[in-house]
Order: C-alpha cells, then sequence, then structure tokens
C-alpha cells in the first residue's frame, strides 16, 4: 500500500515528463523539418524560375543574332540574285560572319541562310565539326522547305523570331549536332515589298546551353526541360529523354504527378516534395516552371524543372532529430528522477505519520512528527499531533479516577487504613509466605473500648476524629511493614508478618495498647479511651486466615471479658 | 512506327487494367514497404502522421485479407503464360478465361519487337505458352523453330473471322508448308485521310500524294520502310522488294515526295496539329483509322480512303511458342481471344479491328497489304536519313 502510492506517483509524474518532453521534442522537431523543407523548397523555386529567365534572356540573345544576320544587307542581296556574278563573294562574306558568330557562341553548332525559293535549298551553311568551323560547299548543301522550322519562319515578319521544337536533330551533315537536342533559332529574310525570300537559321545544341546555364547552379541540383505536353527533353538519366523517339513516351507528369497542373495551365509553377508522392527510392523536391517561347501566338512552351535529393535537406532536421532526442532523453531522466524525488518527497512524511500512528496506537508512545511544515500534510501533522495529546490527557485522567476507585475500594474512607478486603488479601498472600518460609505472624484484633458512648454523647463527628487519631498511633506503634486496617466501627486489626515470636507480637501489641491509653485531644476535649487486643500466631493459633481469625476474635473477646484494656495472647 | 504509337497509347489503357489485376500483389508488397517511411521519416506534421498510421493499418488489414484469399486456391492449379501487347490480354478478360477452363493465366506485357524477341527467344520459348506477333516478325520465330503449327480444329472461333482472315494462305507468313503457324488478331492498315472540303470526289491513288496541285499541303509520314515500300508500289513494283535497280527511282520518287509536302510527321497529335494550321488537304494515315478519328474529334471534316493500290497494313496473330506446356490450353486461349465478345472488347477499348466483325468504314474489297519483312531495312534507313535530311537528287544518286 504504502509502496503503490508512492510508485503510482512517481510512474504519473514519470510518465507526464517523458510525453512532455517527448511531444515538445517531437513538434520541435517535425516543425523544423517543415521549415527546412519549406526553405528548401523556396530556393529551388528561386532557382529554377532564375534559370528559365536565364534561359529566356539567352534565346532572346540568340534571337537578336539571327535578328542581326537577317537584315544584312548582304543576305538579301544573295536570296535575291543567289545566280548573280557577286553570289559567291557574298557568300564568303555572309560565312565569314556566319564562322565569326559560331566561334564566340560554343553553344551554337549551325548557321545557314535558307532559301525561301528552291525547295529550302541551303545558300551559306557553316558547321560546327568537332570544333572546327566548316563552310558546307554547293553539292553537299540540302533542301530544308520540309522542315517546320523553315516553312513556320517563312510566315513570319521581318524582326521575328521562330523557336522550333526541341528535338533530336536527325539532319544528316557535316555537324557536331547530329543526333544531338537541338532548338532552332530562325528569323525571316523579307524583301522590301514584303515578300519572304528566305531565313537564317541558327542551331543551338541544346546540352552546351543548359551546361552554360546550370554553371552556377550547385551540383546537387538535377535539371529537368520537357516540352509542352510533358515529354522529357533533358533528363538527369539521359535514357530519359527524348522517349518519343523511341517510340516509347517518358513525361514528366509520370514521374512528378503535380506537374500535370502546369501542363493543363492551371499553374505557371509547381513545388512539390516527392515524399508525399510515397517513393522511397529518391526521395527529393522539385520544382518546375513553365517557360512560354516565343510569340503567345504559337503557344510553344517548354517546363524547366529543378530537383534536390531530399537526403541533403533532411540530413540537416536528420541531426537536428538526433540531438532533440537527446535532449529529450535527458529530460525523460531528469523527469524520472524528479517524480522519484517527489514521490519521495510525498511519501515520506506521509511515512513518518504511519509510523508515529502504530507506535501511538501500540505503545502511547508519541513519536515525532513533521510538524514543521506549513502544507498539507503539516496540517495533517498538526492534527494528528492534536489527537495524540487529547488521546493522552484523556487517558491520564482515566487513569487517575480508576486509581482512586481502586483505593476506595481497598481502604476505610475515614482512616485511610486498608478495609476488610484488602486486609484479608494481604493476610492470605502473608500466609501462604509464612508457610513457605515456615516463619510466623500475628493477627491482632483491637477493639476500642468504650467508644460506643463517645460517638453517642459527643457525636460522630468527634468520634471519627478520634478513630483517626487512634488509627495514626497504632500505625506508629507498627513496623512499615505491618499492615494496620479498619475493620469496621471501632475495631481494628494488625498484620504483623515475619515474627520471630508470640513475644514480639505481645509487645507491638502492648505498645498499641499504651499508645491508645493516653488521652485524645479532640477539638480540645481530652477522651480517654482504651484497647482490647486479641492476639493470634501462625502457625500455633490457626494454619488459614479464618482458623487465626477466629482465634484472634476469641483472644480479644477475652481481653474484654478480662476487663479490657489488656492484650490477650491467644491460649489454644 | 504505328504500332509503336499504338502500344504506347494502350499502355496507359492497359496500365489501368493491370494494376486493377495485380492489385492483391501490390498491396501486399507496399503494405510490408509502408512501414518504412514511418520509421525512417517522421511526417511533417501529426495529421499526415496519424493519416499515415490510419492507411498502414487499412493497409494492413487489406493486405492481411487479399493474402489470406491468396492462399486459399488450390496451388496445383495449371498456369497458361501469355505474352502480349498492351491492351491484348486484360485482366478481366483472362479471369473469364481462368473461370471457363479453371486455370491460371499469367500475363506478361511487352511493349516492342525487341523486347518480344528477346523474351521468347531467351529460353527457346520455354518461358511463356502462347505470344502475339506481327506477320513480318513471324517469319524470324518459324526460322527459329521457335513456334510451333496449330490445329485448326482447336480454334472452332476461326470459323467465324472474316473471310479475309480465314483464307490463311492469302496472309503471307502465316503458313508455311501447309502448316499454319499463326491466328489472326487484330490489325490496322494505313490508309489517306483527306480534307473533304479540299477534295470533290476522294482521293483514289496514293499518288495524290504526288500531286503538284496539293503542293505543301500534304502530310508524310517519317518512316523508311513504308514510304519506300509506297513509292515501289506506285512505281508498279513489290512493296517490300525493290530491286537493285530500281531503289534509284525509288529514291527519286521519295524526292518528289519531299518537295511536295508540307512536312514529315512522326506523332499523330503533331499531324493534327499541323492539319488544323496548315490547311492539310491530305496525309498518309500511318495510326490508320485511330488517326482518323482523332482529326474528326479535332473538328477536322475528313475523310478516310484505303488508295486502289492497296493500304500497307501490319497484323498481329497469336503463335504458340515451341516450349508450351499444354499447346492445346494454349489454343484454347488462342480460341477465346477470338470470341466475338472478347474481340469486340479489343475494338471498344483500344481502338483497333478485330478480325471477327467488319468495320463498318472498311469495304471488304479493299486492297490490305499485309507487311512483310522487306529487302534491306537498313539501306532503306540510311537513303532515308539522307533523302528527309534535303541531299539533293545529284548528290543521292552518285553511285
Amino acid at each position: 500500500m504504502k509502496s503503490s502510492i508512492g510508485l503510482r506517483l512517481a510512474m504519473l509524474l514519470a510518465v507526464f515528463g517523458i510525453l512532455a518532453s517527448g511531444l515538445t521534442g517531437y513538434y520541435s522537431y517535425s516543425s523544423s523539418r517543415a521549415m527546412l523543407l519549406a526553405a528548401a523548397e523556396r530556393d529551388l523555386l528561386t532557382a529554377t524560375r532564375v534559370l528559365s529567365r536565364n534561359m529566356l534572356v539567352s534565346l532572346g540573345a540568340i534571337g537578336k543574332d539571327a535578328k542581326l544576320l537577317a537584315v544584312l544587307p548582304r543576305t538579301t542581296k544573295i536570296l535575291m540574285g543567289p545566280n548573280s556574278a557577286t553570289a559567291e563573294d557574298d557568300t564568303k562574306v555572309v560565312a565569314t560572319v556566319f564562322k565569326a558568330m559560331l566561334s564566340t557562341h560554343p553553344e551554337y553548332f549551325q548557321i545557314r541562310l535558307i532559301s525561301a525559293d528552291m525547295h529550302g535549298l541551303e545558300l551559306v551553311r557553316v558547321d560546327r565539326d568537332e570544333n572546327v568551323l566548316t563552310r558546307v560547299l554547293a553539292g553537299d548543301l540540302q533542301e530544308k522547305a520540309h522542315y517546320p522550322y523553315v516553312f513556320e519562319s517563312l510566315r513570319l515578319k521581318r524582326g521575328e523570331i521562330h523557336l522550333s521544337k526541341i528535338a533530336i536533330n536527325h539532319e544528316v551533315g557535316a555537324h557536331s549536332g547530329l543526333n544531338k537536342p537541338t532548338l532552332r533559332i530562325a528569323s525571316p529574310v523579307i524583301a522590301d515589298d514584303g515578300k519572304p525570300l528566305g531565313l537564317i537559321v541558327i542551331n543551338i545544341d541544346l546540352d552546351s546551353l543548359f551546361a552554360l546555364l546550370k554553371a552556377d547552379l550547385p551540383a546537387v541540383y538535377k535539371l529537368y526541360l520537357t516540352n509542352e505536353l510533358g515529354d522529357f527533353l533533358i533528363h538527369p538519366d539521359p535514357r530519359e529523354a527524348f522517349g518519343f523517339e523511341r517510340g516509347r513516351r517518358t513525361l514528366v507528369q509520370d514521374a512528378f504527378e503535380p506537374v500535370s497542373a502546369v501542363i493543363e495551365g492551371k499553374h505557371e509553377t509547381i513545388v512539390m516534395n516527392i515524399d508525399a508522392a510515397r517513393k522511397q527510392q529518391n526521395r527529393l523536391i522539385a520544382a518546375f516552371v513553365r517557360l512560354p517561347l516565343g510569340d503567345t501566338a504559337a503557344k510553344r512552351s517548354v517546363i524547366i524543372g529543378l530537383s534536390q535529393p531530399l537526403e541533403n535537406i533532411v540530413l540537416e532536421a536528420t541531426r537536428l532529430g538526433r540531438y532533440i532526442l537527446h535532449v529529450v532523453l535527458v529530460f525523460s531522466g531528469l523527469a524520472l528522477i524528479l517524480a522519484a524525488m517527489v514521490s519521495r518527497a510525498v511519501t515520506r512524511p506521509l511515512n513518518e505519520m504511519v509510523k508515529a500512528i502504530k507506535n501511538f496506537s501500540k505503545e502511547k508512545v508519541i513519536s515525532k512528527l513533521p510538524l514543521g511544515r506549513n502544507d498539507e500534510i503539516g496540517l495533517l501533522a498538526h492534527s494528528f499531533h492534536d489527537m495524540q495529546m487529547e488521546i493522552m490527557t484523556h487517558l491520564s485522567e482515566l487513569k487517575e479516577s480508576r486509581l482512586i476507585l481502586e483505593h476506595t475500594a481497598k481502604h476505610d474512607p475515614l482512616t485511610g487504613l486498608p478495609n476488610r478486603t484488602l486486609f484479608y488479601d494481604r493476610l492470605q498472600q502473608a500466609i501462604i509466605q509464612a508457610k513457605r518460609d515456615k516463619t510466623s505472624l500475628a493477627l491482632m484484633l483491637i477493639d476500642l473500648d468504650e467508644f460506643k458512648p463517645i460517638n453517642d454523647t459527643l457525636g460522630h463527628h468527634i468520634g471519627d476524629l478520634l478513630l483517626k487519631e487512634a488509627a495514626n498511633r497504632m500505625c506508629d506503634c507498627v513496623r512499615e511493614s505491618d499492615t494496620v486496617a479498619r475493620l469496621g466501627g471501632d475495631e481494628f486489626v494488625v498484620l504483623l508478618p515475619l515474627i520471630d515470636g508470640q513475644r514480639d507480637a505481645m509487645m507491638v501489641a502492648e505498645k498499641i495498647r499504651l499508645a491508645i491509653k493516653q488521652s485524645f485531644n479532640i477539638e480540645n476535649q481530652y477522651l480517654i479511651t482504651s484497647a482490647s487486643i486479641g492476639i493470634a500466631v501462625y502457625p500455633e493459633h490457626g494454619c488459614d486466615e479464618t482458623q487465626l481469625s477466629v482465634s484472634a476474635d476469641n483472644a480479644m473477646y477475652l481481653a474484654k471479658r478480662g476487663g479490657r484494656n489488656r492484650v490477650h495472647l491467644c491460649q489454644n | 512506327m504505328g504500332r509503336q504509337f499504338l502500344s504506347g497509347q494502350a499502355h496507359d489503357f492497359l496500365f489501368i487494367n493491370h494494376a486493377l489485376a495485380s492489385t492483391p500483389r501490390n498491396v501486399l508488397f507496399e503494405s510490408l514497404n509502408a512501414s518504412a517511411p514511418l520509421e525512417t521519416a517522421p511526417y511533417p506534421d501529426h495529421r499526415l502522421f496519424a493519416h499515415a498510421i490510419r492507411h498502414f493499418i487499412h493497409r494492413l488489414i487489406t493486405a492481411l485479407i487479399v493474402f489470406i484469399i491468396l492462399c486459399a486456391p488450390v496451388h496445383a492449379v495449371e498456369t497458361l503464360r501469355v505474352l502480349a501487347w498492351p491492351g491484348y490480354a486484360d485482366g478481366d478478360l483472362a479471369k473469364e478465361f481462368e473461370k471457363r477452363h479453371n486455370v491460371h493465366v499469367e500475363v506478361s506485357i511487352v511493349g516492342s519487337d525487341e523486347a518480344l524477341q528477346r523474351k521468347i527467344g531467351a529460353n527457346q520459348g520455354g518461358d511463356f505458352d502462347v505470344f502475339a506477333v506481327n506477320t513480318a516478325e513471324l517469319q524470324h520465330y518459324i526460322d527459329d523453330n521457335l513456334v510451333v503449327p496449330l490445329q485448326l480444329s482447336n480454334i472452332p472461333n476461326t470459323l467465324n473471322q472474316l473471310p479475309r482472315f480465314r483464307n490463311l494462305h492469302g496472309i503471307p507468313g502465316i503458313t508455311r508448308q501447309n502448316k499454319v503457324f499463326a491466328i489472326p488478331y487484330t490489325y490496322s492498315e494505313m490508309g489517306l485521310i483527306y480534307d473533304r472540303k479540299q477534295f470533290d470526289a476522294a482521293p483514289t491513288s496514293l499518288a495524290v500524294m504526288w500531286d503538284a496541285r496539293y503542293q505543301g499541303r500534304v502530310l508524310a509520314f517519317d518512316t523508311s520502310s513504308h514510304n519506300f515500300s509506297i513509292a515501289s508500289l506506285l512505281l508498279g513494283g513489290s512493296p517490300f522488294h525493290i530491286d537493285e535497280k530500281e531503289f534509284g527511282k525509288a529514291v527519286e520518287k521519295l524526292i518528289a515526295l519531299r518537295r511536295n509536302v508540307l512536312t514529315f510527321y512522326t506523332l499523330p497529335e503533331e499531324s493534327v496539329e499541323l492539319f488544323r494550321e496548315h490547311s492539310v488537304a491530305v496525309l498518309f494515315a500511318n495510326y490508320g483509322r485511330q488517326q482518323f478519328k482523332q482529326l474528326r474529334d479535332a473538328g477536322a471534316d475528313v475523310g478516310y480512303v484505303i488508295p486502289s493500290e492497296g493500304a500497307l497494313a501490319w497484323l498481329d496473330c497469336w503463335a504458340v511458342s515451341r516450349g508450351a506446356k499444354n499447346q492445346r490450353l494454349a489454343e484454347n486461349w488462342i480460341n477465346y481471344m477470338l470470341d466475338t465478345s472478347v474481340s469486340r472488347e479489343l475494338t471498344l477499348r483500344q481502338g483497333l479491328s478485330n478480325t471477327i466483325e467488319p468495320d463498318p468504314l472498311a469495304n471488304n474489297a479493299d486492297k490490305i497489304i499485309w507487311l512483310e519483312p522487306v529487302e534491306d531495312s537498313k539501306r532503306r534507313t540510311v537513303l532515308w536519313s539522307r533523302i528527309i535530311s534535303g541531299d539533293l537528287p545529284e548528290k543521292l544518286l552518285l553511285p
């Protein structure tokens, strides 16, 4: 019982303490993790936005290059008269310009001037072939009118830019762009009458372009690029890109389901946590931004995405979590200790009190109580202490009255001498003692002579005082071990244990007779009385208290008969 | 190429069915994994956490129930191993066969001719009982002795097939030495789609693609094999066997095509977009009736014709592998696939023509040319890449 309340209290406190610290730890962990994630997502989205802005800027710059080449007077001249006398010179000049531009832009791999006539025959073409810039000569030039970048660009007005779809370049020819992801940027060459004469096309190596754009980003960021339908064009795993080229489409919305909202045009940007997509492997956060290309009428856009492994971000959170776990453990330990201490602090005074109560009820001993406390326990202790004191008081009163009762029952109220009951009790004891020790004892019966007339004439009051005084004198005549008792009226009795012989008894009796014979001064009246004393001695005059009493009584009777004021020893 | 698109399209569809069919096992595995996130990464908020726990318990219970159900059936049931293209053997259809024959059907999906060759070739055909393959590809399997002749009496549903498919000797590649190695199941032909506003009467010949009146309004498909086949057809030759001395003419013909077309498309969506934006008059429908439907759904007023020269068509058949454990059961499967209800489902779900019910748009007299292996596909590919890149005739025709 004692241990159970302490244990339960300790357990309650410990559980509460551990729970409190555990929950606090858990919430601080999860909220900081969420904060870290949110910050990382924000950063990633910002990086993606910056990347797409940079891409727009780059594309704008490339477009300006295309426009610049398109408005060169010589390009128009070549297109107006491809077979004229100066055509070859003009072509050379334009080719030199193309080469200059290619040499300053490593991401360009081809610049061409294409005619609107002759089935889109290339008129000037410079290819980058393994870092060598090569001008393609007449016989190797190709007809391109059936390519969308040609017929789409020829529909444009002067100064407008066409951005092709991004595709793998399958156009056979001497250039390093073969079978690489390519973006073609074209601008039409328009005659003064508004008739399209041809176009300038700059072919961009998408990988080089993005290598440049991505150069400033952390290496852990992975780049994605998709077309407006979600087909991957750039993917960290090159096998996932351009799936449609191999008859198997790989779509961003399959890998990153939320991006479908961007593809459907519901959002321009999206950032997601693939944790939520329940992918155990490659958990990452990713941000995607839609980037409209060209004028809005073309409806062409790409989606740029960046991803970052979640592990990098949660690493921080995990470290924090581990630290929090330590703190939680320490606090849980503290909670345990505290719980034990509190439990002890509460149960110790209780235990003390229990002990005190037990002591008190068993042995009526007042033990130490925790009275110094000001709390409920102190109050309880005080109450208990008061109760103890009150019980003790009652008990002592009870004892006292019982003692008085006991005394009254065994003593004569007038003289204070033992009464008949007590006397016979002592007599019995003395006889038993004498029997065992083979010693003698004497029983003396004393009767005051002529007491009745005194009592009758002078009143009970004087009689009583006389009896008192006589008792005192008798007591003075005996040893301390002897017993003087009043049997009633004027009859007294004396027990003399351990006497050597009848003579001893006679001497004491004679002493008493003489003491009584002395006059009594009672309230200034001199009164005279005497005593008739009968003595019986054990074992001579009786072996038990009855025989001894009878013997003593007879002796006393004989003393009365013999003229009073005398001592008579039993003669039997 | 056409097939691959269809596969791609069908794949999404099939994936749903496949997922349904295999849900029990997935649930079982996923639920076993589901405990991982709880241990490794606490959820960002307790709502999610509670959700995850609820979800986990829910899955656990489902997995247990499913596990008990899965464990219940007798293990000794015979298994039929089917290798099919997406959409050919959906889970519910396979289930029905299981019920009818008291067997277990295991459907594996294949996405390309190469994958099919790999899977069947892997163990001398011992890994599968029955598989779907097109007539052109079938030749390799017959050559390599990976397929076995079929007992037509075991496949009574062949009697319900359209006349064109009952005459097995009329379909090149299906029979050899009077033995039947495959039964046609589905096909798609490549006709012409035309803009009805630009034509008073439907074009009848493939030559319309070369017609200068429609210059810049013709859409052709970016493919080496079929384009050479068409060119050869128009030149009066065999589509799949161009003589050495005829190649030059075919190349010239294709250069002429290049100069007449708007462009060569690849994806059907692309053809729809080009059709709309460039007032295309006629296009070569590599994706057949599916593409026609797609254009019509996009609001184009178009017609579909099988040219008089004939339309190239791929034809997928069911064949029984050399390693089949129970040929009779495999033949039962083929027979089941030819049930009117099952074949109709293929048409309803995948938009592919079946061999039982006549297509309301098709004419029995239409000339269909089933694809066959070509004389030298590598040569056609190399030449085609140069043609489409725009090489001049002088350069291309150099010896």
